[in-house]
């Protein structure tokens, strides 16, 4: 077995624009949400995402997403929706939704 | 799928085709294959085997559909816990290609049991931020002393 430790910044290096991306947890639980606000503060684009339920680590990129495949796409309870989702989904804008449920 | 709108609205992800095995047809969805799936998890070791605690979503399906996978973990541990309950072993080394420390990588939202409730004053800053075009500011502010 191979060692693999790295810093957030090493790891987030792998990430290149125009990448599908599938991030874990759901809603509010178990994303992986300061990685993704590492990678939303870098100057990547045309990226992808999918899920089932993409949460609140998903929502963080979505400025730099163009498509979005899921299922459902929400924070749930008092979270709500999904502000960066809507955002950047609803109406002519930038990211399309490919919705698969 | 069949009834729903979905497959005439999206051709280049689902597909009508005739059942090779009978004279119906059946709707084939495209696989999806993620350049990476990026996972928060409570514990993983240094080569990449990981355990998640509660509710796995569907963190083990992606990882195995994706080409590699990123952890971030709330803590290392040794293999040797690994090795004691292999069956435990949500997320086996060989499908991962980074492990990164990272206690509270789920903040501000959930990852039980470590912490259970939603920071809401981070959660309520992160709403402000999209409207006002903030995120990175917000971003920076999240990961002030982590790089």
């Amino acid at each position: 077995m191979k060692e693999k430790l790295m810093s957030l910044s090493q790891a987030a290096d792998l990430i290149q624009d125009g990448m599908l991306l599938a991030l874990g947890g759901n809603a509010m639980h178990r994303n992986p949400t300061l990685f993704a606000l590492e990678l939303a503060r870098r100057p990547l684009k045309g990226l992808k995402v999918c899920g089932a339920a993409p949460g609140i680590a998903t929502d963080y990129l979505m400025a730099q997403v163009d498509t979005a495949y899921f299922g459902f796409f929400g924070l749930e309870n008092e979270a709500g929706l999904a502000p960066q989702m809507r955002k950047y989904m609803e109406g002519d804008g930038p990211a399309r939704a490919i919705e698969g449920s | 799928m069949w009834g729903s709108d979905l497959v005439a609205k999206n051709p280049d992800f689902y597909h009508i085709y005739k059942n090779p095995w009978g004279d119906d047809e059946v709707v084939c969805v495209r696989a999806l294959v993620p350049d990476y799936a990026i996972l928060h998890v409570q514990e993983a070791d240094i080569y990449g085997n990981a355990r998640i605690l509660g509710p796995s979503y569907q963190d083990a399906l992606m990882a195995r559909a994706a080409k590699k996978v990123i952890l971030t973990t709330e803590r290392i541990v040794g293999t040797y816990r690994m090795q004691e309950e292999p069956k435990l072993t949500a997320i086996p080394h060989f499908l991962v290609e980074a492990v990164v420390e990272l206690p509270g990588g789920a903040k501000p939202g959930i990852c039980y049991p470590e912490y259970l409730t939603v920071d809401w004053a981070d959660h309520k800053a992160y709403q402000k931020a999209v409207k006002a075009d903030e995120v990175k500011q917000f971003a920076d502010k999240m990961l002030e002393g982590r790089a």
